[in-house]
């Protein structure tokens, strides 16, 4: 492999990578705090970007029951953003009140928790299709304003193009490990949130609310899956209600790859398992995920807790 | 015992199924019919069973078609139905696996009792759901299965959707035609899709046949949108000529992805491309992507007016192509009723009778459709007079596009 192509597939894999570690960076918050795994969290991926191209084109599309149905306001896509990711992060709020909260006070099995989701990410996915149909949808060619499709990289001779969205997404899945992992390990909150990651009782006890720590977990984490799915869908298009399902799955690999609950992790993750993507030989290329699954499943008989997931330690 | 907890997942999976069911069964008419012996009553209407995808990610194949098949339910029921007594679609959903179309061909079958079935959705469910058909002796007229080998699975199996080995090799000429310099050609398929893989055969056949240089052939899945591996391995190869077989939201992203990485040669997209919604995805960048079709809107004929009027005022873009066929399908079982209507009474035959005759009949008849005049070889497939070959084109905005026909 010449350096060029290298370089090519090096940087596809840290674009698609980034892609994977924004998605997984909400999966992994609600499971840092409550030690579950939302399923519902794809659903909510779609559904963000649904609601900001809603928000930005002021309609709902051309099929379904809210067909040519449309909004009394247009707004510029970085408002939209904000609003539709906005709006999942509420939903997810929600989901917290009706699929989690009440299996939590009774002290249920975790298993009841995840099928309690996977019901709420069925609804969604299903009312999406019933409200909006299958159709495919993309955002305008102006969206990122004046920004050219891609940035070369290369020479004349060598080019290593590489689009300008997928630029967008990494940086934005920087910024916002960065302000993650400021707000959890610097400020009240966030050392409010650990507490009760650690221990609610406890937490509790010592005057921290705990249920509305968890509402805002599942409010961030709801929030970070709209904007994943929205830049997701700005990068190649908002592919029926089914695309965050298929994001789920590859989401969950990430996460215990680069450990259960860990915030670097995700990130790592992501990038590791869009590399490995990226370096699978072209004729090979349709199984890509074979490639992934395969380096997690060698990973968890080599070291269980993933990259950066910490040891269980028992107690005797 | 944490039953309350318990009642809630349930609560919730429970809502999750039966809003599934609400999009999967949906009879168009009001009862179903009568009993498995008992031919439909002069009173009651005609059951032809629609089993195509409403769920999946095959749905808006599937939505398409739907959307064909009750324009032309009532188009003909308008005109009078069968002699008066009008058709019923009752509709199945067989979502995009081969199980859920078996599901759907037997409860249309054994509860719906229905005359005959238009559908499935994709060529690979056809292959596990038609030989059910072929068994109980129940016709079955595919709308969108363009496999190799379709016709063939039986007596009772028929298509009116062209075969790919005719069509797909119209739009590599017309592309030849167009800039007669093109040499390297590159090709991308769907791998898990029956259909594309059998179109990419023909396809590739085809560069052979006219002495191209096929540089590569890449693999995708209908479920990715990440094709930035494959494109940017292509674009180094410098090819002329890109040669896509997937379904519309797949080969749009691909296409978009080509062109935004920088790739500007010919692009020549296959039958997954040749519905308005690829417009949805790849928008002003499928601006001069080729297509072959056996459906174009522009065709004149007084149906094809009539049914692209009704999709036009109903949803407010061009009636694609498997909406067309399944007009077209629908169409032919109306058009051999109404034929057998006037040897026999229907309405005296029991159901295996009718079902039997219907096949014979429905065989033996031209129908002047939408996809222009269409008949069926001894085997079932179809026999079409008219092709065509389109452009895409795309307003600068994205907004708007059309299927240009290339002369």
């Amino acid at each position: 492999m010449d350096i060029t192509l290298f370089l090519q597939q090096f940087l596809n894999g840290l674009s698609i990578g980034s892609i994977y570690a924004i998605f997984a960076l909400g999966y992994t918050l609600i499971f840092s705090i409550l030690g579950i795994i939302n399923f519902a969290h794809g659903a909510l991926f779609t559904l963000g970007a649904y609601f900001t191209y809603a928000l930005m084109g002021g309609t709902f599309g051309f099929n379904g029951l809210f067909a040519n149905a449309s909004l009394p306001i247009k707004l510029p896509f970085a408002l939209a953003l904000i609003l539709g990711s906005t709006l999942a992060g509420l939903v997810g709020v929600g989901i917290e009140r009706v699929a989690f909260r009440p299996l939590r006070r009774k002290g249920s099995d975790p298993l009841l928790t995840v099928v309690s989701s996977l019901g709420v990410a069925l609804v969604i996915v299903n009312l999406i299709q019933y409200l909006v149909g299958a159709e495919s949808y993309s955002f305008p060619a102006n969206t990122y304003g004046n920004l050219p499709p891609s940035i070369n990289f290369g020479t004349g001779e060598n080019p290593i193009p590489i689009r300008s969205v997928q630029i967008v997404i990494f940086s934005v899945c920087v910024i916002i490990l960065a302000i993650l992992t400021y707000c959890i390990n610097r400020t009240k909150f966030g050392k409010a949130m650990k507490a009760v990651a650690e221990d609610p009782i406890t937490a509790s006890l010592l005057g921290i609310n705990t249920d509305f720590f968890i509402v805002l977990t599942f409010f961030v984490s709801s929030f970070l899956a709209g904007l994943a799915g929205t830049l997701v869908g700005s990068s190649v298009s908002i592919a029926g209600p089914y695309l965050g399902i298929a994001f789920g799955l590859k989401g969950l690999a990430v996460i215990v790859l680069g450990g259960l609950g860990s915030i670097p992790g995700a990130v790592l993750g992501g990038l590791a398992i869009g590399l490995v993507e990226a370096f699978v030989p072209s004729d090979y290329s349709a199984y890509k995920d074979a490639f992934a699954f395969g380096i997690l499943f060698i990973m968890l008989i080599v070291r269980p807790q993933g990259l950066l997931g910490r040891r269980l330690i028992q107690k005797v | 015992m944490k039953r309350p907890a318990v009642r809630t997942s349930a609560v919730f999976l429970t809502v999750a199924f039966l809003l599934s069911a609400c999009t999967q069964t949906n009879p168009v008419g009001t009862n179903p019919t009568t009993a498995p012996s008992a031919a439909p009553g002069s009173s009651s209407a005609i059951p032809i069973g629609i089993a195509l995808a409403q769920t999946s990610n095959v749905a808006l194949l599937g939505q398409e078609g739907i959307a064909g098949a009750k324009i032309a339910e009532k188009y003909f029921n308008d005109k009078g139905g069968i002699d008066g007594t009008p058709i019923k679609l009752i509709v199945q959903d067989t979502g995009g696996e081969e199980a859920g179309a078996i599901n759907a061909f037997q409860t249309l079958i054994s509860q719906n009792k229905v005359v005959g079935i238009v559908g499935p959705t994709l060529s690979q469910q056809a292959f596990s759901a038609d030989p059910i058909a072929e068994r109980t002796k129940v016709p079955v007229i595919g709308a969108s299965n363009t496999a190799k080998g379709i016709p063939e699975i039986g007596d009772y199996v028929a298509r009116v959707s062209a075969p790919v080995s005719i069509v797909a090799p119209l739009s590599l000429k017309a592309a030849l035609k167009l800039n007669p310099n093109i040499k390297k050609v590159a090709v991308f398929y769907a791998q898990n899709d029956a259909f594309s893989k059998s179109e990419t055969e023909i396809f590739q056949q085809t560069v052979k046949d006219q002495k191209l240089d096929l540089v590569t052939v890449q693999k995708f899945q209908t479920s990715d949108t990440d094709f930035q591996t494959q494109t940017t391995n292509t674009i180094n190869l410098k090819p002329d000529l890109v040669i896509i077989s997937g379904l519309a939201a797949d080969g749009g992203n691909l296409v978009r992805q080509l062109r935004e990485l920088g790739y500007k040669g010919t692009i020549v997209g296959g039958n997954g491309f040749n519905t308005s919604n690829i417009f949805n995805v790849c928008k002003v960048l499928c601006d001069g992507v080729l297509v072959a079709q056996a459906y174009s809107p522009e065709y004149s004929s007084e149906v094809n007016a009539a049914f692209r009027t009704a999709y036009l005022n109903q949803y407010k873009k061009e009636p694609p192509q498997f909406s067309a066929q399944a007009f077209a399908a629908v169409q032919v079982y109306a058009e051999a009723l109404k034929a057998l209507n006037q040897k026999t009474k229907i309405s005296t035959m029991p159901l295996p009778q009718l079902r039997t005759e219907l096949n014979r009949q429905l065989l033996a008849g031209t129908y002047q459709t939408p996809l222009g005049e269409i008949g069926f070889t001894p085997v079932g497939d179809v026999k079409q007079k008219e092709f065509y070959v389109a452009q895409l084109k795309v307003d600068a905005d994205g907004n708007n596009g059309k299927f240009a026909l290339v002369k």
